[in-house]
């Protein structure tokens, strides 16, 4: 059972983290996701090989990720329930920052 | 016909990545394209018709998984030309203006970087005990000039380690 402070300890996650950890609420592998994030983001966070595989090390040892398949030398990953409780609070967070950047950047 | 295969000899220090990674670029443009690092310093280049290729060096320490590492990078358009001392080479054809990346933000990128200081970090101490349990009765020259080259090699280590050390706060951002 994750404990407020063992969530916050990841937080905040980069842009690159988040959108991995978004993509993987159902399983996929690397070069998918790597496109899927790509879509998602409307263009604005591109994740290279060398940035995923480090972020699926990390996230696998740190319990965020679990992998479920491996096929022809491809690894596929989802969330896991301790992943889903730091994609919420991150989610909060930036939620309330995001209202905050709208609000005072009106009619810019 | 097989293509002419010629060899060439450059140096470049750990933390001089970006610049391997351009000059390689740059033999590319020039029709030499890196057929595999084969010794450090020692490139091995293929003639072939000249291509806007981009080189990227990864470093890594453990050959864990290494091939979902591969494979990974072979599905995102990489070509992987070899590997030398955890240095890994690979090259993606540009299309377009932007160049394709294997690190897509920093705080990736300068893992890389600390895998790398890890690695020098765990080896100075050690070779600092080597260097100093040479036999105290050795006058002889081959041990001076010993001595010499291990100064030399221990004041290498520590340019190494003080430039990647600064490589990776430039790399940190706000």
């Amino acid at each position: 059972m994750a404990t407020r402070d063992e969530i916050e300890k990841y937080l905040p996650l980069s842009e690159a983290t988040c959108y991995i950890l978004l993509s993987l609420v159902e399983p996929l592998h690397g070069y998918v996701l790597m496109q899927k994030v790509e879509t998602m983001s409307q263009g604005t966070v591109k994740i290279g090989p060398g940035t995923l595989y480090g972020a699926f090390t990390v996230l696998e040892k740190e319990g965020l990720i679990v992998k479920v398949h491996e096929r022809d030398r491809r690894k596929s990953y989802m969330l896991t329930s301790k992943g889903k409780k730091v994609l919420q609070e991150q989610v909060r967070r930036s939620e309330i920052m995001v209202r905050n950047g709208i609000e005072i950047t009106k009619g810019w | 016909m097989e293509n002419q295969t010629v060899r060439k000899f450059k140096w470049f220090w750990a933390w001089q990545d970006e610049k391997e990674e351009a000059w390689l670029s740059e033999m590319a443009q020039a029709g030499w394209h890196l057929k595999w690092p084969a010794f450090p310093g020692i490139y091995t280049f293929e003639a072939d018709a000249p291509r806007d290729d981009v080189y990227r060096l990864d470093f890594i320490t453990s050959n864990k998984d290494y091939q979902n590492y591969l494979q990974l990078f072979q599905d995102a358009g990489w070509v992987h030309l070899g590997s030398m001392g955890g240095w890994q080479y690979f090259r993606k054809t540009r299309q377009g203006n932007e160049s394709p990346e294997i690190y897509t933000d920093p705080e990736s990128k300068v893992q890389k970087y600390r895998r790398l200081l890890s690695l020098l970090v765990v080896f100075f101490p050690i070779y600092i005990v080597l260097i100093t349990n040479s036999p105290s009765d050795a006058t002889h020259p081959i041990y001076q000039i010993g001595k010499l080259l291990g100064g030399f090699f221990v004041i290498l280590f520590v340019i190494a380690m003080i430039k990647i050390y600064l490589r990776i706060n430039q790399l940190k951002r706000l």
